[in-house]
């Protein structure tokens, strides 16, 4: 719009400044409709969706995370009521719901082995095995999932990144970068032992044992001195499960 | 897995810490129960009563992952074991240990049962019968340590429930239940 000089054409510019903006708010309004419109729409489609596939989500771990990830994206939760439509119709509310409990079941009963510090594979793994009757697959995902909720009612649980892995924590004690490094470092083989420690991280002298102090104290360490070369060796449970430590020799000799 | 003859060992028999004995309370109290089960679990099922600390048991090391237990390591399983009721030093020393997987009540116990399924009640076993006899194949009590037996016999004795008497050799003694 061609601008004109004097009062008037300030007046103009002000009328059309007006026209724009209501312009703009229709626009948005109708933009905002057309969405809300098209969001429920795609929850509708959704929810068709779900009551038709039922039983493939129940049954299909990769299924259900995809699911899951359809509704994120709609900003829906089927986890967030367990009274709710979607609770309902699925019934997945209960399953994750059964799920948290076995896994603190699980927790609770290798605390004294691991210290409270869980390897997220053999959290899964473990759960699997004790669901062997259950029709229902679990994944990691579901894992993750279960114990999202877990931590939402305040049970402590936690999980953490270690390295490559993921850790399940069951239980209060803080893991601090020094510890978090020593077990990435077990990560490789199990173990570390102070030399490898201090060498690989310059750390000064006493300052890993002091790590490493700590994490036996707190359970998550074991320690062996058992190896010919009569080197202290601090295990870790919680990186290696218990039905790895045989590792490459076990494979050979296993009858 | 791995075995020892045709024993299924528990998981932890192949983590290398288990072989030291932990300083940490709770993971010591861990290791002990878990040596100690292990230990019950494959004297029973090889039917052995007398664990020597001088000897080697399959059951001590590990050649897989190249761990063993130390002399004092076995001392505390086997002290632990003796706290509740189910071994005995047999020597000052304490360089022989009787394993009893079942307490000697518990053995007492077996006999009546075993006696009472078969109808065995009135009738007279001798010793070895029990001991290496058809009937018990198969039992818990084929192969039984004598000198358990003998002790288990003795309290059923003392109970009523049996009648020990010598037969016509020396190690012929007899048993007599009675319902």
């Amino acid at each position: 719009m061609r601008r004109r000089p004097g009062i008037s054409g300030l007046q103009s510019a002000a009328a059309a400044r007006d026209q724009y903006r209501l312009v703009g708010e229709n626009v948005a309004k109708i933009r905002t409709d057309l969405m809300k419109e098209q969001l429920a729409t795609f929850r509708s489609q959704l929810e068709e969706f779900a009551r038709k596939h039922k039983n493939d989500i129940r049954k299909n771990p990769t299924f259900r995370t995809q699911f899951h990830e359809m509704c994120a994206k709609v900003g829906v939760d089927p986890l967030a009521s367990n009274k709710g439509f979607w609770a309902e119709l699925l019934g997945i509310g209960d399953f994750y719901y059964e799920l948290g409990v076995q896994i603190v079941e699980i927790c609770l009963a290798t605390r004294s082995h691991n210290g409270g510090l869980i390897n997220l594979q053999e959290l899964c793994s473990l759960l699997c095995q004790r669901r062997k009757t259950a029709r229902e697959a679990v994944s990691e995902d579901d894992c993750l999932r279960a114990i999202s909720k877990l931590k939402v009612l305040g049970s402590g649980f936690e999980v953490i990144t270690v390295g490559k892995k993921k850790l399940v924590r069951s239980v209060p004690t803080e893991l601090n970068k020094d510890h978090n490094e020593i077990l990435e470092v077990a990560q490789a083989q199990g173990y570390v032992t102070v030399e490898e420690i201090e060498k690989t991280h310059s750390w000064p002298s006493g300052r890993a044992i002091d790590a490493l102090e700590t994490l036996l104290e707190e359970g998550l360490a074991m320690i062996d001195d058992g190896h010919r070369d009569g080197k202290r060796r601090y295990w870790f449970p919680c990186v290696a499960p218990i039905s790895a430590a045989l590792g490459a020799e076990g494979l050979r000799s296993s009858s | 897995m791995q075995k020892l003859g045709d024993f299924k060992v528990p998981h932890f028999f192949n983590y290398p810490p288990y072989y030291t004995l932990q300083p940490v309370k709770e993971t010591r109290e861990k290791q002990v129960q878990l040596w100690k089960e292990l230990i019950l679990d494959y004297c029973r099922n090889q039917k052995i009563f007398v664990i020597g600390l001088e000897e080697d048991y399959p059951l001590f090391s590990n050649p897989v992952i190249e761990r063993s237990l130390s002399h004092e390591a076995r001392k505390v399983f086997l002290n632990a074991l003796v706290a509740e009721g189910h071994a005995e030093w047999m020597d000052k020393s304490h360089k022989k240990c009787l394993i009893l997987w079942l307490r000697i009540q518990d053995w007492a116990a077996y006999i009546l049962n075993f006696v009472k399924e078969n109808g065995f009640e009135d009738s007279v076993m001798t010793v070895e019968d029990i001991r290496s006899g058809i009937e018990t194949r198969g039992t818990e009590l084929a192969g039984i340590d004598r000198g358990v037996l003998m002790r288990a016999l003795r309290l059923l004795e003392q109970k009523g429930k049996a009648a020990i008497f010598k037969g016509t050799s020396a190690d012929d003694e007899g048993v007599k239940f009675s319902a």
